[in-house]
């Protein structure tokens, strides 16, 4: 006679988003294996990007129907709904631009792919979590997968240099939010979430230095997968070695993620101690902006300039996450959406260059561009003035309320800084374009290679989004509130 | 026993493995002290859970034994992969990248 | 609803010949220069002046969660400036159309979107939107002057761009903090409107740096002296017809915000820094004028000449009285026209002399050319302020208004008179008399040169003949935009403003 169990109650819509990446990676891995390459070289992207139009479509019925599943693990709320379509979008982005490289069929095509959705699994589990079990989990499933996928450009030489770099310093990052959460999990006596926020303002605990240093850690651990400053060192060889597809991937989709996470630790139930954290948020933000943006001076590789320029934008954007009201937060998760549009159309302008021209990545392989092909320099160059923060553009508006959340809630000179950093950013941001639209080249690749419309479109898209968001702000600027308020209102 | 010493021989422990992935220059030997610092959170987490007495901090500790190891297979199959290529397995060689 | 149309035409029209491709390019920026003018023209004819203040106005919020409006109006502090604007973007175009440009599809959006941008300046009633127009101005001039300028054209550009970026992000910065600095001032939430900002100034402290960081971004753009660098190289690449909207209007949106936004948002601040404004605008007359000179290049004694000028403007605005604060407006028209002009003209006389702006490559142009030589001594008669000139009551207004609130600034600023009056002459004779050493060609103005040249000169006469329906409009506003400060630093704003117009 079997005995009836009690199955505990699982609510498959809510983790519908999860399930279907899941079971679609796998089934991307297995897909690979197909005999033919032909046949292979369009069904294995093709699934992987129904997998994750799934996952989109899923996610999106998700939005205002805030829900705590898998016994309290993952919160599946606004905050996740956004930044998850921001990661899954990056994810599809990155399985086109991906489309023509020949890197992967070295590698495999349902590994590369399926490696892919994992991290992007790991994305999304990052950005529900609830648990302190599963920011780890989520972490290291994001972090793993991308270690090889750094790896994978064969024919570079410095590619699985890159993928060793990046695992070493990644899990010293792991590591060290590990060592946080540790002490988070000692101090309050949960690995809950909602629970750690309930010790803290019950038991007072702010003064308790094993939770200071806890939090600490696990924001410093958090700032290596952000690559904000001083935790950054990695990023321009990683950035650089690594495919461009995933570097496109990793510079738009991971920093969502990690700053996804931090916003939720921090202005979840860390909220109470937000006088404890704030300064040193901005002093992170602060090293950041300055870091990133003198680095990235003088850079000849558009990758290298692009990765420290991240490093600035990072900066930009826990500028926002200091202020933790609505505002801010509201301020923080329009920039990351516009931050990852601008970027991405940048990556994309590279890719096709690298594609096409002979010295495609470096700053001399754009010489010329704007002649050769005006649609493709108009792309990057709506980016660079977006990146920079000039109008009409949506990089514009989301500096805009950054400044205004700042000077609103009292951080005055972090905007200052801001600013001051943005004109830095110039001297990199206009040498792109006063070189694409202002000197003579022809770098072009003998033979000539044939244009990819795909990466085209995706430039030419990316563009247009951002000039959209600068034009007509105002429907995603007030999204991007509600999903503050969500974050906040959730403690 | 109080919990200060355990916490102090896992902060030694994390010390001692951040240190070494600082200034050592073999790849292997780095990935060692990698796991030494994941222990020494491990070892805090099973501490803490003691003094608790709840039992989250050892589920905590045994997914990160599982993280780990995944971790550690991953760097392996690297360094197997950069041996095989005939490169150098030396932490200042792979910067060749700067920075 | 007329407001946003003006504004978006010449943007309109540019895009569209970008996209439609090289054989409509020209005609469809020739309209919408055409077009804009008389739309400007119309609104201007409008505009009632019996019943002054806000006209035409647009009030739509823009971007809701950050409280910016998409404010738009005419009252009568701009609207001389949007009819000046309108009428030198099409005054450029034409000139444009007669020339070949390279790429011409980029050239005309670019052209275009400065107009746009410089219009959206003039009209926004937004602090936020201002600011936005105000560094979106910079993005096409980049691109005019980087592609399609000469000499060291990138160097140039990028420098122009750092210089007048440095203020304008200062001003972003601190023009956000003026609305959230007001909301925790009084302790009630505000937008960005213009308007809702005057009602509730700012603490004194508070607005030192505001306003520091203001006119750290209107001086750049003026220029005012020690923040000039960029003027001689960009001026000396950019394009002639480029050049023509860029120091026909561009430094003028600077001056405007001076008395749109400086003055009555910050009165206190505006009061305790009125010695160092006015220092630094005596500065620009002097050393302006010296720099134009001393030299030989017919381009930059217009590019000099409008430091000083500037530096005119600059000290009328801050004299804090009504009269300056009208002969600053004036002024600012004057001067816009006659660069126009002037600059244009530059471009005949360098034709004459193969292709060379160097005075000393000149001389004698004027023996077989009576008309141009005509033209040119009207531009530099109105530009150094020939009495019975529109500059010249302007001119006069801005003296009157210092000599009543710091006298010793007006002695020294006339002295910049005389030497406008030495250097402008200097030029003409150099270029036009004289013996004809160099061979230059004798050839009178073509009717394809007159065109865009001809409606300027028509309209310095014309104003010449009557500045006062300009005037009669501007005095309400001017004075209201320097009252505030004026108390603040104790000034008497309305000495017997109208004793000049009396004695004209």
């Amino acid at each position: 006679m079997i005995a009836a169990i009690k199955a505990p109650l699982i609510d498959w819509s809510a983790l519908a988003p999860f399930t279907s990446l899941t079971v679609g990676a796998v089934v991307v891995l297995i897909a690979g294996l197909v005999g033919s390459a032909r046949l292979r070289s369009w069904l294995v992207p093709g699934l992987a990007l129904v997998t994750l139009a799934v996952t989109a479509v899923e996610l999106l019925s998700r939005w205002n129907h805030p829900k705590v599943i898998v016994s309290e693990a993952l919160r599946v709320d606004n905050l996740t709904v956004t930044l998850g379509l921001l990661c899954v979008g990056a994810a599809a982005f990155a399985v086109i631009l991906s489309l023509r490289s020949d890197t992967e069929e070295g590698v495999g095509r349902g590994e590369y792919h399926s490696l892919l959705l994992f991290t992007t699994i790991g994305m999304l589990i990052l950005i529900a979590a609830n648990d302190l079990v599963t920011i780890f989990v989520g972490l290291e499933l994001l972090s793993i997968p991308l270690y090889v996928l750094c790896a994978t450009e064969l024919r570079r030489e410095h590619s699985l240099e890159a993928g060793l770099k990046y695992l070493i310093v990644g899990s010293v990052g792991s590591a060290t939010l590990l060592y946080g959460l540790a002490l988070i999990y000692g101090a309050t006596g949960s690995t809950s979430l909602p629970k750690i926020g309930v010790a803290i303002s019950d038991t007072g605990a702010l003064t308790d230095p094993l939770l200071l240093a806890g939090m600490a850690l696990a924001i410093a651990g958090l700032s290596f997968k952000a690559s904000a400053a001083p935790f950054h060192q990695w990023t321009p060889d990683v950035y650089e070695g690594a495919p461009t597809p995933v570097t496109t991937f990793m510079a738009t989709a991971t920093k969502a993620a990690a700053l996804g996470i931090l916003l939720r630790i921090l202005v979840g139930p860390l909220l109470p101690a937000v006088d404890d954290w704030a300064p040193v948020i901005a002093v992170i933000a602060t090293l950041s902006i300055v870091v990133g943006n003198f680095g990235a001076l003088g850079q000849d590789s558009l990758k290298r300039m692009l990765a420290w320029s991240s490093v600035a934008q990072v900066g930009y954007l826990l500028a926002g996450l200091v202020v933790a009201t609505s505002l801010g937060i509201g301020a923080l998760v329009f920039y990351l959406v516009v931050y990852a549009v601008m970027t991405l159309a940048a990556f994309a302008v590279v890719i096709e260059n690298e594609r096409t021209s002979d010295d495609g990545e470096r700053l001399s392989g754009f010489a010329g561009l704007g002649r050769r092909r005006p649609w493709l320099a108009g792309a990057m160059t709506v980016s660079m003035l977006s990146l920079a923060g000039l109008p009409p553009t949506g990089g514009f508006i989301g500096k805009l309320a950054i400044i205004n959340a700042d000077a609103s809630g009292g951080w005055m000179w972090l905007a200052i800084v801001l600013v001051l950093g943005s004109l830095v950013s110039l001297g990199y941001y206009l040498r792109v374009i006063a070189t694409m639209w202002m000197t003579e080249g022809s770098a072009e690749k003998t033979p000539v290679v044939k244009q990819a419309r795909e990466i085209v479109a995706v430039a030419l898209l990316a563009a247009a989004v951002t000039i959209a968001a600068g034009v007509l702000p105002s429907w995603p600027l007030e999204r991007a509130q509600d999903v503050g308020q969500t974050v906040i209102s959730s403690r | 026993m109080n919990i200060g010493w355990y916490l102090a021989v896992s902060t030694i422990i994390f010390a001692i493995g951040a240190a070494g992935v600082l200034t050592k220059r073999n790849a292997l030997v780095i990935l060692l002290c990698l796991e030494l610092m994941l222990n020494a959170a491990n070892l805090a987490l099973v501490a803490f859970s003691r003094m608790w007495g709840n039992g989250d901090g050892q589920i905590f500790a045994i997914i990160v034994m599982v993280v780990a190891a995944c971790e550690v297979t991953v760097g392996l199959g690297l360094i197997v992969a950069i041996h095989r290529r005939g490169l150098v397995v030396d932490a200042d060689e792979l910067s060749e990248l700067r920075g | 609803m007329e407001l946003t149309l003006l504004l978006l035409l010449p943007l309109a029209t540019g895009l569209l010949g970008a996209v439609l491709g090289n054989r409509l390019v020209k005609p469809l920026a020739v309209l919408g220069g055409l077009g804009t003018l008389g739309l400007a023209v119309g609104l201007a004819l409008n505009y009632d002046t019996a019943l002054g203040g806000s006209q035409f106005t647009v009030d739509k919020l823009w971007v809701k969660p950050l409280g910016i409006h998409w404010a738009l109006t005419i009252d009568g502090l701009n609207l001389a400036l949007v009819v000046l604007t309108a009428f030198v973007y099409a005054s450029v175009v034409v000139a444009c159309a007669l020339r070949e440009q390279e790429n011409p599809r980029l050239f005309y959006f670019h052209l275009g979107l400065g107009a746009s941008a410089v219009l959206g300046a003039f009209l926004a009633q937004d602090l936020i939107l201002f600011v936005l127009f105000f560094d979106l101005m910079l993005v096409p001039f980049y691109f005019l002057v980087g592609q399609w300028g000469t000499g060291d054209r990138v160097g140039a550009t990028t420098k122009m761009v750092i210089y007048t970026l440095a203020g304008s992000l200062l001003m972003l910065a601190a023009a956000v903090a003026t609305g959230a600095l007001t909301a925790s001032h009084h302790g009630q939430h505000v937008d960005f409107l213009i308007s809702n900002l005057q009602r509730l100034p700012l603490g004194k402290g508070t607005q030192q740096w505001v306003f520091l960081c203001f006119a750290a971004a209107f001086l750049v753009k003026m220029p005012a002296v020690p923040l000039h660098g960029w003027l001689k190289d960009a001026y000396k690449s950019m394009p002639l017809p480029v050049l023509a909207l860029f120091s026909g209007v561009l430094s003028k949106v600077a001056a405007y915000g001076f008395l749109k936004l400086a003055l009555p948002l910050f009165p206190d601040a505006a009061a305790s820094f009125q010695d160092l404004l006015l220092g630094i605008g005596v500065l620009s007359i002097v050393y302006g004028s010296a720099l134009a000179f001393t030299t030989n290049d017919a381009r930059l004694v217009v590019g000099y000449s409008s430091i000083a000028q500037l530096g005119f403007i600059l000290i009328g605005i801050f004299s804090l009285t009504s009269d300056g604060a009208q002969g600053a407006l004036l002024q600012m028209v004057n001067h816009g026209i006659v660069t126009v002009a002037l600059v244009l003209i530059v471009g005949v006389l360098a034709s004459r002399a193969k292709g060379s702006e160097d005075l000393g490559s000149m001389g004698g142009i004027a023996m077989g050319a009576p008309v141009l030589a005509v033209v040119f001594l009207i531009a530099a008669f109105a530009n150094l302020a020939m009495p019975a000139s529109a500059n010249f009551v302007g001119e006069f207004l801005i003296l009157k208004g210092v000599f009543d609130s710091v006298t010793v600034v007006a002695v020294i600023a006339c002295l910049g008179v005389a030497m406008a009056a030495v250097y402008m002459l200097r030029a003409y004779i150099r270029a036009m008399h004289g013996p004809d050493t160099n061979g230059v060609e004798q050839r009178d103005l073509s009717l394809r040169e007159a065109l865009p040249i001809l409606p300027a000169i028509a309209l310095i006469l014309a104003l010449a003949l009557s500045p006062q329906p300009l005037l009669k409009r501007s005095e309400g506003p001017a004075t209201a935009a320097v009252i505030p400060a004026a108390k603040a630093a104790n000034i008497d704003p309305i000495q017997t403003a109208t004793a000049a117009q009396g004695k004209r």
